[in-house]
Parts: structure tokens; C-alpha cells; sequence
């Protein structure tokens, strides 16, 4: 009897100390400098991540990829979606200080979008915001959540140009030192302040060299593109993978050589997904011949992704083109798959180059956003991420996919896989989540250690 | 040309070709000696270029035996056989490469396509043909990059050991700068690679890939330090390389200077199949030789100018010796064809031109004595022409006075009347005897006074004229029947003559031409301008002068009159002489006789 009490109380202390770390890890620590390393550029769109921890937009999309108010806490529309107005926030304030006004709103959305606007006009009514267009914007919400239309500080109180980028985010920009861009906590922040006092995030960073820090601690977060995926398992990193958030994609031109749709068309049938998604990017994300994935739209299958060699060169036939040019965006894998693509090209009788940079090349190869869960928006905001004006899209999935399939005749962008976003952090790093557009939300984002 | 000028000419061209001999043998000698050094040279850096070509291929092949050899390699090579798929090891063969440092690597799959490539990354997929010969040695070949150009490299094939099927690795190193930097290089050598991506390439084994031709392009000429220059002048000499598979050599000129010409020797690079995949070229400099031969022909212009000046110097003193004595002979000859047969020349020395003229002198010497005796036969034979002459002409008058001188002696003895009358016709007699002598005498003082002439300006018409008109109305006054023309142009016919002398001339003509005409006749008096003279023309219709009359004609003392002294053309042609003129006749037998006197017309000045 005695030894069963005896039994069951230190039965009982050992699940008591056992539980004890657990509640300990449960409750997220303030403070601490979070090391972020990446190969790109913090302040480029469409993957800046810098931009997303200083700026806010109206709008926000939440993991799930529905938009959730922001800058804006509400909005309406009326006229057949031609208006749309957005209540702002109360009481937030730029990081100095400024307020947020329809007015700096406006000013910011202008200096951002100053042609092929979703919208006509902007206007300030009071605490609101008016957009006002010509054709229907029935996913202006989703679109205002997009890295184009984030909110920075144009014109202070007094009438002057702000000393640098001023958002109204989780952090603000400190300063940028020997390749490393110094973020530090916004106390006032309107969503509250984040776990993390600064952020110092080493741009420009190889891949390599990015896990060489993770390994040894100098890092804490860091990139896995897509075709490092299956490497970073192997070496038993913690990695957070998105859902396919990016469409690789084969930008052809209209004009100048490949002028003539065949040729395009030629193009299109003779580049190798298979190769792609198998060999170079490791069998990440998913092949597709369509513009929006198929968790989107559900019709993505309907598009033929195959590689037809011999319908390629019966389009392009004897037509003879002079050489072409391919360039691409970003090293690695998408070094290797222009590469690839231009041997397939090759394989059709066009004489390809790759070449690192190019004013008007032939041929681009690039990712493009797919951001949120609308698929409209997305298409939108896919195809302005492209250069290309979006169509007038009646509601309905096969009104969808009918423009959808228009746009794919042109032969003006060649989708070619859905890849997934990733990465990977670092034992100290506690509740790391990817957003919907495969960023990692850093503002809540805490380190164990910090004191 | 003088013989000085032959002497001359003759010295400096021997001069002038013996040292151009000279110097062309020296150059030929010169040029001959640098060939061999060069093609010793060549021979050498061949031989040691092949040596090296050997110690890199053994490199290439231990390099890529070790990554064969080793157990990540192996381990690889067992995974990729176990699951088939060969996307894990994209970028294997990159990190492979760069551990062994090797320039190329791929990784063969059991099937014989590329599973991972280090040179072009996204060739994965594609098949190797170099994998399947797999040959023990290292082997030239070309590869093809992903911008289309083209690397020359040695390649060695090694299959991973205990792999099966086995999986085999194609690493090489590139035949690049850095392979020319390290061969050993002769002072005054340059080698250099001539590689493209011609036919055989390994683009052209990707199907349907871009043909690629592979005319010569200089750019793809590279040296130890980059580029060649003037590369485009070896496309001959590589293209006949590459044409024959043989070595080439040749002499190729850089620039327009010759000091930039190269002896040049293009080596074909080939692969197993003997395809030419590349050419090395080593260029040794001509310029030592260029310069060492400019040096000769400058020495040889000296020396041959030197020559030229000392030919110059030796033919003067030759000619001192030789060309003046002659020289001074060839005066001597035309002074003595002058008429100055006093000439005499220096004699100097002994030799044959001393003979010669020494024999000159005698030559001379002999001509004037012999001139003169015959000065003085000719005034003795005068002398004696004369005195004939004057016995002669004496003769004759003083024949009727000594009859008359003695017919008076006779006569004394007759009756006064007779003697008388016989006075009388003596008187008579004698006195036209006496004035028959005193015209002999006057003719003889005439001619031996011919007076100097004093010249004037005037028109040969006015000579003419004033003849005619003495002589035509005496004509006519006469009964002698002869009928006088004159012929004259209207021209000017100017004349630096003394009127006096000309008229006597002519009038001596005249009265001949009066006397060949006893029985009358046409006196024809002319006057014409004949270029730049005037000829006056006397003609007559009489019997005419034979041949060996006409030649005697002018003769002093000679006539074919019965009562003439013959100094009448004499005195007439001294006239002409004194003027600078000539006389002439034209005659035949029957036909007449024409006196023609030919007088340098005055000039307006």
C-alpha cells in the first residue's frame, strides 16, 4: 500500500516534470534577434519578404487564402462591383508616426499603380477609401491583398518625401549593412506587437552557404527552393512547405521572330514538363499546362501537359527562325531548367540561347504568383504579375476556363509547374507558419532561447 | 661614251655584282641555317608537346580512374542501379568534377544516357556515344557547352566498379590556355590551338541539332595569352591542316613588314576516329633572321657602294694611266684631221700607248715634212707653171716684134717711102704688141692684187642689174647676135658681199659666156634664194664644155680660149671664196654651159 502511494506519487512527479517543458514551449517568449538568410531580393515583388513584414495592404489574405480585413476593416460595393469602399482602421500609425489617412492611402495606391490599374479613380471619402472603375472589379479585395498594393508612406504630415520606406507592418527597416537589412519591432504595430524585437536578414545569400549557417546556429530561417526539397528531407531539416504558390512559366514573345502563333504553338509543344518536374525540380509541385492550379479551378487536367515532339515540328514545319534568346529570373534550377528548355528547343530545330541578361529576349522564363483562394483574383493578379492585362471574366468556372483557354492559345505564356514554396528553420524558432503566398509569417514568429 | 665612262661602268658593275653575289649567298646561307634551326626547334617542341599530350592523358585517366575507384562513387552508382532514377543526381557529377578537378565529367546510366553532366548540367537524358568505346587510354575530344561553343579536351572513360549494369564516368580536362601556358616554349616560339564545333562535335550528335559548320574563324585561335594577332592569316595554313590530317608548314607574313613573318608549322590534333578536332600551331619568329639579313644587305649596299666610289677613284687613276694618253691621241688624230699637222702628244712611259704615241709623234712629224716638200714641189711646179706661162704668153707678142724690129733693120736698106711705109706698119706692129704685153702684165698684177673685199648690204638684183645693163646695150651695139634674159624673183635676196668684186666676178662670166657664143646665142643672167642662200646663175647657148674641161676649168693659167691668160675663173672663183661662197658649172657637150655661184644670204640683222 505504501509502496503503491509511494509508486503513484513519483509516477505522478515524473509526468508532472515530463509536462512541465511541455506548457513551458506552449507559451511563445518576447524578444531576441531572428536571423533570416535568403538568395534573393528582400525588396523585390513578387517575393520580397522584407516588404511583407513593413508594409500592410487594405487587405489580407489568411492562410487559407480568404481575405481578411487589414488597413481596411470593412468594405462594401454596390453599382454591379463598378464601387468599391474601404473603411481604414482607426488609430493606426505609420512607423513615424504619421497617421493612416484616406489620403496617404490614396497617394500610396497612386504611386504604386500609376497605369493598367484594376480601378479609374481613387477617392477619399472621410475615413474611407473609394474605388471607382469602369468595367467591373469583383475581386478588388483579393487583389488589394496582393504585394503590389501594399501601403507605404509617400508624403509626411508636413507635406515632405519620407527618408526611406515607412509602412504601417510588424517592422520597421532599421537599416542595411554589409548585406544584411536590419528590421526592429514595431511597438505600436495595429496587430500587435511581434514576438521578435528585430529581424536581421542576410540578403544575397547562396544556398549553400544559407544551410552551412543553419547547421552551425547563424542562421534561423532559411530558403528551400523546391528542388532542394527531397535533399533538405534527406538531411532531416525542419521545413515548412507551402501549398504550389508559384507557376514556372515560359513567357514567349509575340512580336519580332516568334511573331507567327505556330511558332509559339511549336514552342509550346515542344518543351518537356516531365523532364522538368522529374529531374530538376525533383518531383516538387506538380506539372500543368494551365494558369491556375488545379485545387483552384478543378479543371487544370483538361489542359495537355504531354510533350509533343512531332506535332512541334509539323507546326513549325520549314519555317526558320534566326536565333533566339532565353533569359530567365534567379540561379540554380531555373538556370538549369532554361537550359533544359532551350535543348528541347533544340531538339525542334530552334537554335536557343540562354543568356543571364537581355533587354527584349525571345523567351523568358519565370515564376509567377498564385496568390489566395479566388481563383479570378488569382488569374488577375497572375496575369499582371506577367505584364498582361486581364480579361473581363463573366462569373462561373466555365466562363473561367473558356478565357482561361484563350489565353493559353496565344502561346504567350507556356505554363509548366506549380511549385511549392519552403523553408527551413532552425531548432530555436517556435510556431513558424507559411502564409498563402509561401512566406513565412515572421511576425509571429518567436524564439525559444530569448530571454 | 668615253672610254673613262666604259672603264667606269665596267669597274662598278663588277664591283657591284661580285658583292650582290656575295650578299645573296650569305642571305641564302643564312636563310638556310635559320630554316634547320627552326624545323630543329619544332621537331623538339613536337616531341615534348607529345610528351606532355601523354603526361595529361595519364593525368585525365588517373583522375577519373580515382572517382571510379571511389566509394562515394560506388555508393552512388549502387543506389542508382537499385532504384532507377537518376533525378537525385542532377548536379552529382558538378560536385564530383570540382573534387577531382576535373574540367568535364558525366555520369552514364546503364542505358547510355547522360544521368548527370558537370560542363552542361541540363544534357541529363541524353546519350554519350564517347561511353560506349570506352577506351583504356585518355582520348582527344570535342565538347560542346551550353552556349553553343565548343572546348577541346582529353577524356577518359572509367565504369564505377561493382555497379551492374555498370554506370560509367566521361571526365576530362580542357586542351585550353592554361594547357599552352605550360608547354615548354622555346624563346621567340608562340603556340596556339585552333579548335571549333565542327562537324563531329558532340552538338551534332544531339538529334536535330543546329548543323554547325566550321569554315576558319580567326576568333577560335587562341594562344598561351589569349588571343593571336593577326589570327586570320593562318587560316591557310590550319585549313590545309585540317584538310590533309598532315602536318603543315609554311611561311606566313603578319604585317606588310617582313620582320613580322613566322615559319610556321600547323600540328592536326585528331581523335580515335581520325577526325581533325583541333590544330596547334607553333610559330617561330623569322624576325632574327629578317633583321640579320637586312643587317647583311645594309653592310653589302655599304661595301657596294664603297666599291662603286673605289671603282670611281681606280678608273680615274686609269684613265691616267690608260684613257688620257689615249684620249690625247684621239686629239691629236683630230687636230691633225684639222689641219694642224704640227700636233703632237705627250709620251709617257714604255708601254703600247707610249709605242703608240710615240709612233704618232713620228706619224706627225713625217706628215709635215712631207707636206711641206710638197709645199714647196707644188710652189716650184707653180713656179714653173707660171714662168711657162709667161714664156708663153711673152712668147707669142715678142715673136712679131722681134720680125718687126728686124723687118725695120732690113727695111734701111729700102727706099725712105718704102721704108716709110714699112716705119710705120713696124711702129704700128709694135705698138699693138707693146699694149698686147702691157695687157698680160695688168692681167698677171690683177690677179696677184686681188683686193680685200669690203663688204656691203645689198640685193643680188642690184648686181644683176647693173651687169645687164653694161653688158646688154655693148650686146646689142655689137653684131654678135646674142639675145640677154634676166630671171629674177621678186623676192628679197639680201647679200653681205663688195659690190665691186661680185660685179667683177660676174662680169668675167659674162664676158666668157659672150665669148662661147661667137655665133650668138641666149645669155641667161638669174638670181633665186635658195634656203639660206642666194644662187646667181650665168648661162650660155654656146658649144658647151666637155667633163675634163669643166674639171680644169678653174685652174689658174688655164683656157680654152686661144688669146687667154685662164685667170679669169680663177680671179672669179677667189671672188667667191673671199665671199664664203662656192662656183660651180654644168655643162655638156653642145648643150651650153651654166655658172652657178652660190652666196650665203645676209641676215636682216
Amino acid at each position: 500500500m505504501r509502496w503503491t502511494v509511494l509508486r503513484r506519487f513519483a509516477t505522478s512527479c515524473l509526468i508532472a516534470a515530463l509536462a512541465l517543458p511541455v506548457a513551458a514551449r506552449t507559451r511563445p517568449h518576447y524578444g531576441g534577434t531572428l536571423h533570416v538568410e535568403i538568395e534573393g531580393d528582400p525588396w523585390q515583388r513578387p517575393d520580397g519578404l522584407a516588404r511583407r513584414l513593413v508594409f500592410d495592404g487594405l487587405t489580407a489574405l489568411d492562410a487559407n487564402g480568404q481575405v481578411r480585413p487589414a488597413l481596411a476593416v470593412d468594405w462594401s460595393s454596390d453599382d454591379n462591383d463598378h464601387r468599391w469602399q474601404f473603411k481604414l482602421r482607426p488609430g493606426v500609425h505609420f512607423h513615424d508616426g504619421t497617421a493612416l489617412t484616406s489620403v496617404n492611402v490614396i497617394a500610396s495606391l497612386t504611386a504604386a499603380c500609376s497605369v493598367n490599374c484594376p480601378w479609374t479613380s481613387l477617392r477619399a471619402v472621410g475615413s474611407s477609401v473609394v474605388f471607382v472603375g469602369d468595367s467591373p472589379m469583383p475581386d478588388l479585395p483579393a487583389l488589394l491583398a496582393s504585394d503590389e498594393f501594399l501601403i507605404a508612406l509617400t508624403v509626411t504630415a508636413d507635406g515632405k518625401t519620407p527618408n526611406g520606406n515607412i509602412g504601417t507592418g510588424p517592422f520597421q527597416l532599421t537599416g542595411f549593412n554589409n548585406g544584411v537589412l536590419a528590421l526592429a519591432a514595431n511597438e505600436t504595430c495595429w496587430q500587435g506587437r511581434p514576438f521578435v524585437d528585430a529581424i536581421e536578414m542576410r540578403v544575397h545569400r547562396a544556398m549553400r552557404d544559407q544551410w552551412l549557417d543553419l547547421g552551425v546556429g547563424h542562421a534561423d530561417i532559411v530558403e528551400v527552393p523546391a528542388e532542394m526539397l527531397r535533399q533538405a528531407q534527406q538531411q532531416r531539416l525542419t521545413v515548412d512547405v507551402s501549398p504550389p504558390v508559384a507557376l514556372l512559366t515560359l513567357q514567349v514573345s509575340d512580336s519580332g521572330p516568334l511573331a507567327n502563333p505556330m511558332l509559339r504553338s511549336s514552342i509550346a509543344l515542344a518543351v518537356d514538363r516531365a523532364t522538368l518536374f522529374n529531374v530538376i525540380f525533383q518531383k516538387q509541385g506538380q506539372v500543368t499546362a494551365s494558369l491556375l492550379p488545379q485545387s483552384l479551378t478543378g479543371y487544370s487536367f483538361l489542359f495537355p501537359a504531354d510533350r509533343d515532339l512531332g506535332k512541334a515540328h509539323e507546326l513549325k514545319g520549314g519555317l526558320s527562325t534566326p536565333p533566339l534568346t532565353l533569359s530567365t529570373q534567379g540561379s540554380g534550377a531555373m538556370q538549369l531548367a532554361a537550359q533544359r528548355i532551350a535543348l528541347d528547343l533544340r531538339d525542334t530545330g530552334f537554335n536557343v540561347q540562354v543568356v543571364s541578361a537581355n533587354a527584349h529576349p525571345d523567351l523568358i522564363l519565370r515564376k509567377l504568383p498564385i496568390d489566395g483562394a479566388e481563383p479570378y483574383a488569382a488569374l488577375e493578379l497572375l496575369l499582371r504579375g506577367a505584364g498582361q492585362t486581364p480579361p473581363i471574366i463573366e462569373p462561373g468556372l466555365a466562363a473561367l476556363y473558356k478565357a482561361e483557354h484563350e489565353l493559353l492559345d496565344r502561346h504567350t505564356l507556356i505554363p509548366l509547374l506549380d511549385l511549392p514554396r519552403a523553408y527551413a528553420s532552425g531548432g530555436r524558432v517556435r510556431d513558424l507558419h507559411l502564409l498563402s503566398d509561401g512566406t513565412p509569417d515572421l511576425a509571429n514568429v518567436s524564439i525559444e532561447d530569448a530571454p | 661614251m668615253s672610254l673613262r665612262q666604259k672603264l667606269l661602268l665596267l669597274f662598278s658593275f663588277t664591283v657591284a655584282a661580285a658583292v650582290a653575289a656575295v650578299a645573296w649567298t650569305v642571305l641564302v646561307r643564312i636563310r638556310y641555317v635559320f630554316e634547320q634551326r627552326d624545323q630543329e626547334e619544332t621537331a623538339l617542341f613536337v616531341s615534348q608537346f607529345q610528351r606532355e599530350f601523354q603526361h595529361r592523358s595519364a593525368e585525365v585517366a588517373a583522375a577519373v580512374d580515382r572517382l571510379a575507384a571511389s566509394e562515394h562513387a560506388r555508393v552512388m552508382a549502387f543506389e542508382l542501379v537499385q532504384s532507377g532514377d537518376a533525378a537525385p543526381y542532377l548536379t552529382e557529377a558538378q560536385t564530383m568534377a570540382q573534387d577531382a578537378q576535373l574540367d568535364f565529367l558525366e555520369i552514364i546510366g546503364p542505358d547510355g544516357n547522360v544521368v548527370s553532366s558537370a560542363q552542361w548540367p541540363a544534357r541529363f537524358g541524353y546519350p554519350e556515344p564517347a561511353a560506349a568505346q570506352a577506351p583504356q587510354a585518355a582520348f582527344l575530344k570535342r565538347e560542346t557547352l551550353p552556349d553553343g561553343s565548343a572546348e577541346l579536351g582529353l577524356f577518359a572513360v572509367r565504369a564505377i566498379g561493382g555497379a551492374e549494369p555498370s554506370i560509367r564516368l566521361v571526365g576530362g580536362k580542357k586542351l585550353d590556355q592554361s594547357f599552352l601556358a605550360d608547354l615548354p616554349v622555346a624563346p621567340g616560339m608562340t603556340v596556339a590551338l585552333y579548335s571549333d564545333a565542327g562537324p563531329g562535335s558532340d552538338a551534332a550528335s544531339i538529334p536535330n541539332a543546329p548543323a554547325n559548320s566550321s569554315p576558319f574563324d580567326p576568333r577560335h585561335l587562341v594562344g598561351a595569352s589569349g588571343d593571336v594577332p593577326a589570327a586570320a592569316r593562318y587560316q591557310g595554313l590550319i585549313d590545309a591542316a585540317r584538310n590533309s590530317g598532315q602536318q603543315t608548314s609554311g611561311i606566313l607574313y603578319l604585317s606588310q613588314r617582313r620582320e613580322d613573318s613566322i615559319n610556321a608549322t600547323a600540328i592536326p590534333l585528331k581523335n580515335q576516329a581520325g577526325q581533325v578536332l583541333a590544330v596547334l600551331t607553333v610559330a617561330i619568329s623569322r624576325g632574327g633572321m629578317v633583321d640579320a639579313q637586312q643587317h647583311i644587305r645594309a653592310i653589302a649596299c655599304g661595301v657596294a657602294s664603297g666599291g662603286i666610289l673605289l671603282a670611281i677613284a681606280f678608273s680615274l687613276w686609269i684613265a691616267a694611266r690608260v684613257s688620257r694618253p689615249i684620249e690625247e691621241l684621239a686629239h691629236g688624230a683630230e687636230s691633225v684631221a684639222a689641219g694642224n699637222w704640227d700636233t703632237r702628244v705627250p709620251v709617257r712611259g714604255r708601254d703600247e700607248v707610249s709605242v703608240l704615241a710615240r709612233s704618232f709623234n713620228h706619224m706627225t712629224d713625217k706628215l709635215a715634212t712631207q707636206r711641206e716638200q710638197l709645199v714647196q714641189s707644188e710652189r716650184v711646179a707653180a713656179w714653173r707653171e707660171l714662168a711657162r706661162r709667161l714664156a708663153h704668153e711673152l712668147k707669142n707678142p715678142l715673136f712679131p716684134l722681134q720680125l718687126t724690129v728686124e723687118n725695120l733693120v732690113r727695111a734701111r736698106a729700102l727706099s725712105p717711102a718704102e721704108f716709110d711705109e714699112v716705119f710705120r706698119e713696124s711702129t704700128a706692129t709694135l705698138s699693138a704688141e707693146i699694149a698686147n704685153l702691157k695687157t698680160i702684165i695688168a692681167r698677171f698684177s690683177d690677179f696677184s692684187k686681188m683686193p680685200k673685199p669690203e663688204l656691203e648690204h645689198i640685193d643680188a638684183k642690184d648686181v644683176v642689174e647693173r651687169v645687164r645693163a653694161l653688158y646688154e646695150s655693148a650686146a646689142a651695139n655689137s653684131d654678135s647676135n646674142i639675145r640677154f634674159e634676166i630671171d629674177l624673183t621678186n623676192a628679197p635676196m639680201p647679200l653681205n658681199v663688195d659690190p665691186e668684186l661680185l660685179h667683177r666676178a660676174l662680169s668675167n662670166l659674162v664676158l666668157n659666156a659672150m665669148d662661147a657664143m661667137p655665133a650668138g646665142g641666149t645669155l641667161t643672167i638669174s638670181a633665186h634664194p635658195q634656203d639660206d642662200n642666194i644662187e646667181l646663175r650665168v648661162a650660155d647657148t654656146g658649144e658647151g664644155l666637155t667633163p675634163e674641161e669643166c674639171e680644169r676649168l678653174f685652174t689658174p693659167y688655164y683656157t680654152t680660149k686661144q688669146h687667154g691668160t685662164g685667170l679669169g675663173l680663177a680671179i672669179v672663183q677667189s671672188v667667191v671664196a673671199d665671199h664664203a661662197g662656192t662656183i660651180a658649172v654644168e655643162s655638156r657637150a653642145g648643150g651650153g654651159a651654166t655658172f652657178i655661184i652660190t652666196l650665203p644670204k645676209a641676215t636682216t640683222a
